[in-house]
């Protein structure tokens, strides 16, 4: 994650792409892996936890600072995962919007672009109360606490995956910068 | 490591995009409160049921397979799967009902009649979120699947349909917390309550204090309240810990999908015909005398 803007700088399509572009590109691979979850996920006779893709988008889309499009984008996918996972409509959008404004103030108060530690402890922290989150809303709501270990499944397998595929939801700018300054 | 003085500066002149977020927030847990009325919950039903109905009814016809011929040796293929599952619904009934029919006609001559036929669908979309435990199937109100259909496997029963669209039936699986289904034991007989649990096998309450099940025998539907109709297949029963739980046959079916069979049809009780009262002038008893008014 830290490396993050060295890799722009070698000046590929994806280095030169702008916020814009990436935004789309990130929103694309959300809903194709979203998509992908709405099939049955077992290979060869082993089910396994389906990432929430959304928060991908939340966490890395937050580290550049508020913007209104990703807002709108999270409030989206938050509206197709209520529908696909039968929650009362606005679960999901709180919990994707809650893990954007972390992301956003942890973003503000700690250089997450260069220093790993922060970077990957500031993710873990945010995936983590993302689905304690959820978990809290869910139990309320069902009137019962709902298992915990399907959860915590989907949470690693949400977690690892962002360690690989981070830099598709790096919009391409500081914390800070205006869209116009990171061209 | 800390980016102080930033800090500082940006607190000074906070962005509106701030406070859209925070509205944004504010608004979507209001929802969620405004929606604990049932009344308030019920009016997204349409919205929910249009979404489902387009993720559900997902299965297009591309143009190439128009082209090549291979959309209609899909369909063929599909064909034929259903009645495969068709015949291996059917077979697991008639291995079920043998026993008890051999007996019936012995008692009463009489032939049972079979299951009625329903609408074999796919199922397209799969939650394994904490929400509630559903299934969404691609048929619905258009391909004659009716509200609170049940929805079986080649193994057993699946749940039930709780929502309805056009092209697309939301199933609440009998895995759910909230699920619970009237069963009978197979050779016992004995009645209870299956709860849903969220795991692959649910509990058994209710039952008769001094009745027990049989360790390993199937558990069916027995039609008690009407949701379900009589003796279809549930599961297993084991005893674990003390408890009577049931591992759920419908595990065992697992090729994605599901027939939708309409719920039975319990009809309502004749009303007795009025019979005029303290009539004393009247010369005989009438035959409906002493019903309920």
């Amino acid at each position: 994650m830290a490396g993050t803007f060295d890799f722009r700088r070698k000046q590929g399509p994806w280095s030169k792409s702008g916020p814009t572009i990436r935004l789309i590109l990130g929103s694309t691979l959300i809903a194709a892996v979203g998509l992908f979850g709405l099939t049955r996920n077992d290979i060869f006779g082993l089910s396994f936890a389906w990432p929430h893709a959304a928060l991908w988008g939340a966490v890395g889309w937050g580290r550049v600072g508020l913007s209104i499009r990703p807002m709108l984008v999270l409030i989206v996918f938050g509206v197709m995962q209520d529908v696909i996972f039968h929650a009362p409509f606005g679960c999901f959008e709180v919990v994707n919007l809650l893990t954007y404004a972390g992301s956003t103030a942890i973003a503000s108060q700690f250089d997450v672009m260069s220093e790993p530690l922060i970077a990957i402890t500031s993710s873990v922290l945010l995936f983590a109360g993302a689905f304690l989150l959820l978990w809290l809303m869910a139990s309320t709501l069902e009137d019962h606490a709902v298992r915990i270990l399907p959860l915590i499944a989907a949470m690693l397998t949400t977690g690892l995956l962002y360690a690989l595929i981070h830099r598709a939801f790096d919009l391409g700018r500081r914390p800070g910068e205006t869209p116009g300054q990171a061209a | 490591m800390a980016r102080s003085g930033r800090t500082g500066q940006r607190g000074s002149r906070r962005s509106p995009k701030r406070l859209v977020l925070g509205v944004f927030i504010f608004a979507f847990a209001a929802l969620i409160i405004a929606q604990s009325a049932p009344q308030i919950r019920g009016a997204f039903d349409p919205v929910r049921t249009s979404v489902g109905d387009r993720l559900g009814s997902g299965e297009r016809i591309s143009l190439w397979s128009r082209i090549s011929g291979q959309a209609a040796k899909d369909r063929r293929i599909h064909e034929l799967e259903a009645e495969v599952r068709d015949l291996s619904r059917y077979k697991a009934a008639a291995i079920s009902m043998a026993e008890r029919l051999e007996s019936y006609e012995e008692l009463l001559n009489l032939m049972g009649e079979p299951p009625p036929r329903g609408v074999t669908a796919r199922i397209t979309s799969e939650s394994e979120g904490p929400f509630a435990q559903t299934l969404l199937a691609n048929a619905g109100r258009a391909q004659g699947v009716e509200p609170g259909s049940v929805a079986m496997n080649e193994g057993g029963l699946v749940g039930r349909v709780i929502q309805l669209g056009e092209h697309s039936s939301r199933i609440l699986m009998v895995t759910d917390f909230n699920s619970r289904v009237p069963v009978i034991g197979e050779v016992s007989g004995v009645h209870a309550i299956l709860h849903g649990g969220n795991t692959n096998s649910g509990t058994l309450t209710d039952m008769p204090e001094r009745s027990d099940f049989v360790e390993g025998e199937r558990i069916l539907t027995s039609s008690e309240g009407g949701a379900f109709p009589r003796g279809l297949i549930v599961g297993e029963v084991r005893k674990a810990s003390g408890d009577w739980r049931v591992k759920y046959a419908m595990s065992e079916g697992s090729a994605g999908y599901v027939q939708l069979i309409p719920p039975p049809v319990i009809p309502e009780p004749l009303p007795a015909p009025d019979v005029p009262a303290g009539d004393e002038t009247s010369p005989a008893a009438s035959p409906t005398q002493g019903a309920r008014q």
